[in-house]
Parts: structure tokens; C-alpha cells; sequence
């Protein structure tokens, strides 16, 4: 506390308003510094696979010989039925997965979202393990298509191969489940749901067979055809919903036996060339940070993530010299550390930038940046509170020793106050002999200033409009989120550029209407503006914890918030306004989808699927974090326009 | 400045409205309010109420199987309703109405003025004051109170004594305070440590009605005695209901022995997890004394401001009982806008503000990590509330400066807008 006072006894320093938006601007240069230097060899790790009883690479693999014929028969009759109905496929699939004397089942699900109808059939089948008492499980899964929506023959082969052997061991003291999905995204969500008993029965069939409680999951994703395909990489998918990932020991135990054991160089993030050099390295986490920050499902692993199951998918790349052998060997391998496991996975990891297969930032190291970038908005609305505490307008003539004579304005506003209240007149009378010592000597450091009183008094301040105004904004955002959730397809464009107009325009009319009324006064906008970044600052903070990417991202594009404020309007404001029209959210997703070429439709259907489907988050951010923000400093710019 | 029947009405109607249309509308966020951690406590969860009330209605007794650890006098009020998960709309019309009489007292003790303005003291800034209006719908609309309410969680009814406590107390009515405190600490047991401060509350009330001050020494004594009376018969009927005395120590002794380590927004939980056993009872002890000696102390040093002494207690409940929640918050956050003459005077409020909101964000947020995505540990949430519980305690303190430097302002008008240093 009393550090506390002796900071607020510099409140009355003029200069220490100055400062608070370099120290904003000063905060993002760091917050955007740190992250360029992560990838540098100081700043960043090797991986390790710290739980001791993984022991990745230390068994011998069988997936040889003669199993590469099986194999080869299972990807003829992978391709022969793939392009089967649902109920057929399955029954084949059930045929094939019983003959090797595994228990099997199906499960229906239908989904809904945005209009468009997605139902398809899982089909799975549980080995009980020898040495195991249906307690623990892991999951090795693959979809009939893979993410880029190519047939998955080779991946759901190999599953189908490796079920026949696996059950042929005596060693596994955990059940694993084998699960070929309907498609790659939907199919593992429905089957995970049901597994925990959070889906809804009424579109989604509850499963008939269960295991224990699931320790790990790998997919599978091979597009190879029935004639087979050599490959040159592993490509190993680990982003989970939400931007939430898997315990590092599981991608580090996938890394180690394939480059280790088996020779397969592993990639991520779609880097098929890593020369390990910084731009490369710096590419990756990029790329790392803004899927993680979209939240997005990247594979059939990412359904099994928010149930605290750490999962990753496995898909070949290129052309090569390594064959689906070293792929099966890799995921026995993998199976077999997994099977040590005795505990769930936790030694390691779970907040994590990859910068290339074996080297990784810890959050510790990279955490601040994103914390130093929402703090640049704490640090906004403090100043801002501060100064809507102060003067709005400027002393006319701060170094005179007498009293300003006030405006007749004010003096009438005084004038009905004392007949309204005659208890308060002698309070009242009190405060204009107070205001007539104009001045205050200051004696500071040997050095006497005289400070107009005005300067240092704090002036009261309304806050029922600014509260209400910023409270109104964020249930504002709650219209689009209900409404791009559940427009059906066809409409989804057009509604997005109707959004897109009314978005940017909506800020102009309302600051139009609210200055009808004279309304909010400066000090009142200047609390609005405070009160949204505060509110900003705040979530992204809270973000920063689950997504830190998002949070970044967030944070990144809403940084001008800081900077923009209440002008007279000409130039400047008409800029502080064209820049915010640019960073709305609508528009930067436009932007984002015109020069990454991705069809926005896609994005909507896609972000549609995301929250009705895999329970994902970002749509709530955008529409609830930073579309108030956004709406907020745009109304406080567009007033002085008006 | 009294809070008009149609304003009120107006209000009344509105939160109402609110509440219902948020339990009309969203049928499951009442059960999910229910299970966070944050609402519901070992001691006010309306689940475990559930529970109780099964075993109750199954001729069982409640305290068996050591999850009810409320009131048993709360079992026969909510047989009479039907099943919460059949036919929720009675129970969630009851939380509303004592929602409602809870801002209904609140606006009586607005209107009574005696938060600025007591028998024996008379803020310099008594003018300065919220309408009723904004006070009420401050509390009504208050989301932590409407979290709170959604939750149905039974703080609530201990809140709405405790208001009518003290808005009795403000009136110098002294029959239906008794009643109301002794219903207080029947339900919750700490807001007797409330019945000092608002014993001197309604002498000054009585007092300034009665023109002759009623003898202090009798006063007190026929008060305590009142106290003992209601106190007992609500323990006896209990007793009487349950069939034996047991319900002793499974609800206060539960209160006092922290046997339930379920995670809450207070400091106790984690501590008593770390803990050796062989400590356990002696740092038992030395919590329960550091929340009981405020009482004593702040009564006695500003006995002239009781209703403020109250509304500070409130507030240290919040932060150092065994089982706090957001409800309690709530109460201390609706109590402090009737000292609005402080705020002037107060240095924090913007960082108090601000740690309470972000604590009340990065709660959950911690939460999450620890309970669900498994990512983070107990020692993320623990930090959380520590952070809100030093928002709460910024308050507490920087009012009771506040109040304190009030008093200054009063004896020593000279001194009115000059820094002081206390030597």
C-alpha cells in the first residue's frame, strides 16, 4: 500500500500522462520482439521425452514379412468398399474386424449445422488386452477420408492390418481400440462424445461397446491407393480444438521412434522442406500459432483433445522410399510406449511452440509476449480513467494566479443546483472559496512551480452511460454469433457481406445519433474507450492462458484500439477512422480469406460446423471479445466526426 | 430520496422478468451455475440441498452420507415444492422472490439514511449519496447476484436475513431483528458475529425514537437473551425435526473442522490441503479467531458508524470464511454503494475494481485448465483467488480508510482536503 501511494501521490505529475501511449506502443514493439527471437537457438529447446516409462524405440517391431501381405489384401478390400452406402461398408468393415476375432460395433451419427446434413457411420472394434482389466485404453483410429478429402485406403488398411497382429500379442496391459471413422473430423467427435456420454442421443447413437478410460489416440492418414505409394515423411498433426494441444511426450515419442527406430524424417505444420534455419523455424511456429489460433480441428486426433486424451494424427507425405511397413512398424512402436505408460501423460508439456521436429518453446518463454501485448490495453484504460478524471478542456491561461471567471453555462447549471439543493449550498460554497486559490505552489526538489488548482482537482465521473454503453456492445455481438451459426448455406455469403456493411457502418450511426443528444460528453467517451480496453485487456489475459496464439492474434489486430481517440474531426480523425474500418473483424477475415485464397464460404460453413459440431470457441471471441472492443473505440472515433 | 412505489415497482418487475426469462430460456444453465465451484459450496450447493432433501422425504436422515451440510430446517421449506429437476418453476420463483425481499430490505436501510447519517455521527459528505433506485438495482442486477440466484445456491436466504437484519436494526424494530439475525446464523453461523455492530445499530435507533435512551446495559442484555431464545427454539425445532442433535456437527461443525476441502473462491481450502495434520487444529483455530476478532475491534473503534461496521464484516466474510462464494461478494458488493459519501475519499477503486473483474474472469478461465483440459494445476485457481480475495480485501481496507479519514473531516474540519500522516 504504501508503494501504492507514493505511486498515486505522481497522479499529480502532468507529465506522467504523456506517457502512457509510448508505453503501449512500447509494449507491443516487445510483445512482437520476443516472439522473433524465440526461434533462435537461446530462446528455444530441444525436446526430450521426459515420462521415463515411455521408453520410445527400445522394443523390437514384427510388422514384417508376411504381415505386408495381409496388408496388401486388406487395402484391395479397403478399396473395393469405400464407395459403398454407409450400412454395407460397415457390415464389411464389422465382417472383416471380427475375423480377427475382435468384439465389434457401429455407431450412427447425423449432423445438422448450418442447413447441411452430415451422417455417417463409425465402426469399432475393442481388443481386450491380455493384461489388462478394461480400466485404461488407447486409441488407434483412421477416417474413411483423410482431411484434404482424399480416400484413405493405405490408413484405414493398416488399422485393419494391425488389429489382425496386435491381437496376436499377449502383452498389452491396456485396451486398444481400433475406430474407423465416417469422415475425418465429425465421425471422431460423434464417437468421442458418446464414449464420455456428452453427445446427444437423438442424433448420435450411444455406443454399445465401451472400454476404460482412454489414456492416448493416434490417426492414421494414408491416401495411398490400392496399388500402394511410397512415402518420404511423416507429417505429424497435433492441433486440438480450440488450439488446445497434446502432452509434448506423445509427439517427442512419435518423433524419436520414427526419425530414431525407423528412419522416417518427421515434419509439422505443413513444412515439407526444414532446413532448420531461422526463417524456417520461425514459418513453423507462425503457422503453429495461427492454427492453434483459428482453433480449428486439424484431423481426427483433435476431437479427443478437450477430453483431456492426447492425440495426434500421423499422415505421409511426398514421394519417397519409405513403404507402409515403416508406417505400421512406427505405430506398433508407438503403441508398445504407450502400453508402458502408468500413469496418464502429464510429465511433460501442454502449452508448447514447435519450431521444427525437435525443438520447442516452453510457455514460460513465450507466454509474456502475449501477456505484454493485453497489458498495452490495461495500461490505455487506466491512463484513459485517469485522464476522464482531469479537466476536459484545457486551462485557458494556466499561469494566471487569479480565478478564471466561468462560463455563463456552467454558472447556470450551479445556479439551478443551489435552488434544487439548498442543503449542499454552504458544501457548494465551500468548494468555490477551494477553486479560488487558483494555484498551488509546488516545492519540489529545491524547485517551486505554480500549478493551476484545476489541473489537480478530480472531477467526477458519470458513469452510468459509459457502463451501459460497453455493456450493450458486448450483448450486441451476441446477434451475428446466433445468427452465422445457424443461416443455412446458401445464405451464408450473402449474409456475411450484409454483416460486413452494417458492421462498419453501424458505429457511424450511432455516434450520428448519440450526438443528437449532445451525447456522451468527452469525458464520457473517454470512459467508454477505457472501459472497452479495460474490458479487452481483461479477456485477453484470461485467453492468453487457454489459446495463447488466439489471444495474440486478438491482441495484434486490435493494438490500434490503443492509439485511436476522440478528435475534432478533419483529417486525422477521418484516418483514425478509415484504419479502424480496416481492422474491423468482418473485414479482416475478408482480407485474411482474399490473400490466403481460401473460399470464404468455406470459412463460414467451416466455422459453422466448428461450433455446432467439434464445441468450438473462436466465434465467441470474435463476436464477443473483439467485436465490442472493436465497436467501442470505432463509435468513440466516429463522434468526433460529428 | 425514498425509493417510490411505482420506481420500485418498475424495478421489482424487471429483475423478476430477468431472472425467470433466464430460467425459462436457458434450462440447463441453472444446473451448470449449480456445479461451479465459484457458486456452490460444500455448505450452500443446492445438488447437495437435493440430496438432503431425498433422504429427508425417504424417511432417511439427511446427514447421512456426509454430503448435506445445510440447515435442517431448509428440508420441510423445499418438500413443500416439487421436485427441482421435474418442475423447476416453483424453486427458481422462490430464489427470485428472495431476491426480491432481499432488495426490498436493501431499500429500507437506503431509505433509513443510517449508513451516513447515525445518531452520533453525521458524515460531512452526508448529502453525497446514491438514490435508493440505483442502489437496489445495483444489487438486482449485480451479475454476480444474478449468478447467484441462478445457482440457487442457499447463501441467498442467508443474505436476505441478513439484510432484513439489518434494515430491522436501521428501524429500531427490535422483535423482527431478532428473529431475522437469529435466522442469519441459524443458516450460516457466522453472520452472528454481525449482532454486535447491529445491536448498536438499533439502540442508536431506538434511541433517537424514543427521545430517552433506553438503559445500554439493559438494552443488551434483554437483546442477547432474545438472540439466545430465538437462536435455540431454531435449534431445538431442528432437532425436533431431525430426531437427534446430530445435525450439529454436520453442518456447523462442518464449518468450524473444514472436513469438505471441495476448491471455493476463500484462502482456507488450499491451505488445509498442504497442511500436516498434526497443525490442522491449531491453524484451525488461529483462522477462525483472525475472522471473529474483527467484530470486537471494529465494533468498538467505530461504534458511531455501525451500519458501516457491518457492511465491512460482510465484506471480511467474503474473503476469510471457510466456505466463501461468489454470494457473499455479492452482498458486500450490493451493501457498499450506500457509502457513497466514502468514495471520495477512497484511493483504489479503479485497481480494486479491475482486480475484481479479472479475478472474476481468469477464475473460471484457471478452472478450466486445472479441472477439465487437465493443463494446469491446483495452484493455477488458488493464485485466481488469492487475486480476488486481494480485490476484496482492497476494498475493505481502502473504505475503512475511507470511513476513518470521514471522521477526521468531522472532528477536525480544518484539516478537510489536506494530505494527513498518521505519526
Amino acid at each position: 500500500m504504501a508503494l501504492l501511494a507514493t505511486l498515486l501521490a505522481l497522479r499529480n505529475d502532468a507529465r506522467i500522462l504523456k506517457i502512457p501511449p509510448y508505453l503501449s506502443a512500447f509494449l507491443i514493439l516487445i510483445g512482437v520482439a520476443w516472439l522473433l527471437v524465440l526461434p533462435l537457438d537461446e530462446y528455444s529447446r530441444n525436446t526430450y521425452v521426459s515420462e521415463n516409462a515411455l521408453l520410445p524405440g527400445q522394443v523390437h517391431t514384427y510388422f514384417t514379412g508376411s504381415e505386408h501381405d495381409v496388408f496388401r489384401a486388406y487395402r484391395h478390400e479397403v478399396a473395393g468398399l469405400v464407395d459403398l452406402p454407409a450400412q454395407q461398408r460397415s457390415d464389411k468393415l464389422s465382417e472383416l474386424l471380427r475375423a480377427s476375432n475382435l468384439k465389434v460395433a457401429t455407431q450412427k451419427y447425423t449432423y445438422t449445422p448450418s442447413g447441411r446434413n452430415i451422417s455417417d457411420e463409425n465402426v469399432y472394434a475393442v481388443l481386450q488386452g491380455p493384461r489388462a482389466d478394461a480400466t485404461e485404453a488407447i486409441v488407434l483410429m483412421a477416417s474413411l477420408k483423410t482431411m484434404d478429402g482424399e480416400h484413405n485406403y493405405s490408413g484405414v488398411a493398416l488399422v485393419l492390418a494391425l488389429a489382425r497382429y496386435f491381437k496376436r500379442w499377449s502383452l498389452w496391459s491396456k485396451d486398444i481400440i481400433f475406430l474407423i471413422s465416417g469422415d475425418s473430423t465429425s465421425g471422431p467427435q460423434a464417437w468421442v462424445d458418446a464414449y464420455h456420454d456428452a453427445h446427444d442421443p437423438t442424433t448420435i447413437e450411444s455406443l454399445a461397446l465401451k472400454s476404460g478410460a482412454l489414456q492416448g489416440a493416434v490417426g492414421v492418414e494414408y491416401p495411398a491407393g490400392p496399388w500402394g505409394h511410397r512415402y518420404d515423411k511423416l507429417h505429424i498433426v497435433y492441433d486440438g480444438t480450440n488450439g488446445q494441444l497434446p502432452n509434448l511426450d506423445l509427439f517427442n515419442t512419435a518423433v524419436n521412434i520414427a526419425s530414431g527406430q525407423m528412419g522416417i524424417g518427421c515434419t509439422l505444420q505443413r513444412m515439407w522442406h526444414h532446413g532448420n534455419s531461422y526463417p524456417e523455424r520461425l514459418q513453423t511456429m507462425l503457422r503453429g500459432m495461427l492454427s492453434q489460433g483459428l482453433g480449428h480441428a486439424t484431423g481426427p486426433h483433435s476431437a479427443f483433445i478437450p477430453y483431456h486424451v492426447d492425440a495426434i494424427t500421423l499422415v505421409t507425405v511426398g514421394d519417397g522410399w519409405h513403404d507402409e511397413m515403416g508406417l505400421g512398424r512406427t505405430v506398433e512402436s508407438l503403441f508398445r510406449s504407450l502400453n508402458n505408460l502408468l500413469e496418464h501423460l502429464h510429465q511433460s508439456f501442454f502449452f508448447y511452440l514447435l519450431l521444427e521436429a525437435k525443438r520447442f518453446v516452453s510457455i514460460g518463454t513465450y507466454l509474456p509476449s502475449a501477456m505484454l501485448i493485453a497489458a498495452n490495453f490495461s495500461i490505455t484504460a487506466i491512463a484513459l480513467w485517469v485522464r476522464s478524471g482531469r479537466p476536459q478542456e484545457p486551462t485557458p491561461n494556466p499561469a494566471a494566479t487569479k480565478p478564471v471567471p466561468r462560463s455563463a453555462s456552467q454558472d447556470a447549471a450551479t445556479e439551478s443546483d443551489h435552488k434544487r439543493k439548498e442543503q449542499e449550498q454552504s458544501q457548494q460554497e465551500d468548494e468555490r472559496k477551494a477553486v479560488e486559490h487558483s494555484t498551488v505552489i509546488a516545492i519540489k526538489d529545491g524547485a517551486t512551480a505554480i500549478i493551476p488548482t484545476e489541473v489537480l482537482q478530480i472531477s467526477e465521473r458519470p458513469l452510468f452511460l459509459p457502463t451501459a454503453f460497453v455493456i450493450i456492445a458486448h450483448f450486441l455481438g451476441l446477434i451475428p454469433l446466433a445468427a452465422f451459426n445457424h443461416i443455412p448455406v446458401e445464405e451464408l455469403r450473402s449474409s456475411f457481406l450484409l454483416a460486413a456493411n452494417l458492421t462498419t457502418l453501424l458505429p457511424l450511426a450511432t455516434a450520428y445519433f448519440l450526438s443528437q443528444f449532445n451525447r456522451p460528453t468527452h469525458q464520457e467517451s473517454t470512459l467508454i474507450h477505457c472501459f472497452s480496453l479495460l474490458f479487452l485487456g481483461m479477456y485477453l489475459s484470461a485467453l492468453a492462458t487457454l489459446n495463447f496464439s488466439q489471444s495474440l492474434i486478438v491482441g495484434l489486430l486490435t493494438a490500434p484500439l490503443s492509439f485511436v481517440r476522440r478528435g475534432k474531426g478533419g483529417l486525422v480523425t477521418a484516418l483514425q477512422f478509415a484504419l479502424l474500418v480496416a481492422i474491423n473483424p468482418v473485414m479482416v477475415v475478408n482480407s485474411a480469406t482474399y490473400l490466403s485464397k481460401v473460399e470464404l464460404l468455406d470459412v463460414l460453413v467451416k466455422a459453422a460446423e466448428g461450433w455446432h459440431i467439434w464445441g468450438m470457441w473462436t466465434q465467441v471471441v470474435v463476436w464477443l471479445v473483439w467485436w465490442p472492443a472493436w465497436f467501442c473505440g470505432s463509435v468513440v472515433v466516429a463522434l468526433g466526426l460529428f | 430520496m425514498a425509493l417510490e412505489p411505482k420506481q420500485k415497482a418498475a424495478l421489482f418487475a424487471a429483475a423478476a422478468a430477468v431472472r425467470l426469462l433466464l430460467f425459462q430460456t436457458f434450462p440447463s444453465l441453472p444446473d451448470r451455475l449449480t456445479g461451479r465451484v465459484e457458486l456452490s459450496t460444500p455448505v450452500s450447493s443446492f445438488k447437495r440441498l437435493q440430496e438432503g432433501l431425498y433422504l429427508y422425504t425417504h424417511n432417511v436422515s439427511p446427514y447421512d452420507g456426509g454430503v448435506y451440510h445445510q440447515a435442517p430446517l431448509l428440508l420441510p421449506l423445499f418438500s413443500l415444492l416439487p421436485n427441482a429437476s421435474d418442475h423447476p418453476f416453483a424453486t427458481n420463483l422462490l430464489f427470485t422472490i428472495v431476491d426480491l425481499l432481499s432488495a426490498h430490505a436493501l431499500a429500507q436501510i437506503a431509505d433509513s439514511g443510517c449508513a451516513a447519517a447515525t445518531r452520533l455521527f453525521k458524515s460531512s459528505r452526508h448529502g453525497l449519496r446514491w438514490s435508493s433506485a440505483a442502489i437496489v438495482a445495483g444489487f438486482l442486477f449485480n451479475p454476480f447476484t444474478l449468478a447467484t440466484c441462478m445457482a440457487r445456491s442457499t447463501t441467498t436466504l442467508t443474505n436476505l436475513f441478513i439484510l432484513t437484519a439489518m434494515a430491522k436494526a436501521c428501524h429500531g424494530a427490535s422483535t423482527t431483528f431478532l428473529l431475522a439475525i437469529s435466522a442469519a446464523s441459524y443458516l450460516a453461523m457466522h453472520p452472528i458475529l454481525l449482532f454486535p455492530p447491529l445491536l448498536v445499530l438499533l439502540y442508536d435507533a431506538r434511541a433517537e425514537k424514543s427521545q430517552t435512551a433506553p438503559n445500554p446495559w439493559v438494552f443488551t442484555s434483554v437483546h442477547t437473551l432474545g438472540l439466545f431464545v430465538v437462536g435455540g427454539s431454531l435449534l431445538f425445532a431442528s432437532a425436533l425435526l431431525t430426531g437427534s442433535w446430530d445435525f450439529l456437527e454436520a453442518t456447523y461443525g462442518v464449518r468450524l473442522l473444514l472436513p469438505d476441502l471441495t476448491p471455493n473462491v476463500g484462502l482456507w481450502w488450499y491451505f488445509f490441503t498442504e497442511m500436516f495434520d498434526s497443525f490442522r487444529d491449531f491453524f484451525l483455530g488461529v483462522f477462525w479467531l483472525h475472522v471473529a476478532s474483527y467484530t470486537p475491534g471494529l465494533t468498538i473503534r467505530l461504534r458511531t458508524q455501525p451500519l458501516f461496521v457491518a457492511t465491512t464484516l460482510t465484506g471480511i466474510f467474503a474473503i476469510f470464511t471457510p466456505y466463501p462464494s461468489v454470494a457473499d461478494a455479492a452482498l458486500y458488493l450490493s451493501l457498499v454503494p450506500l457509502f457513497r459519501h466514502l468514495f471520495p475519499l477512497m484511493r483504489y477503486t479503479f485497481l480494486a475494481s479491475a482486480a475484481v473483474l479479472y479475478a472474476s474472469f481468469l477464475g473460471p478461465a484457471f478452472y478450466h485448465l486445472w479441472v477439465y483440459a487437465g493443463s494446469g494445476n491446483a495452484n493455477f485457481f488458488y493464485a485466481i483467488t488469492l487475486v480476488w480475495s486481494l480485490g476484496l480485501s482492497i476494498i475493505v481496507g481502502d473504505s475503512l480508510f475511507a470511513a476513518l479519514r470521514d471522521e477526521l473531516d468531522v472532528q477536525r474540519p480544518e484539516l478537510r482536503d489536506k494530505e494527513v500522516k498518521r505519526i
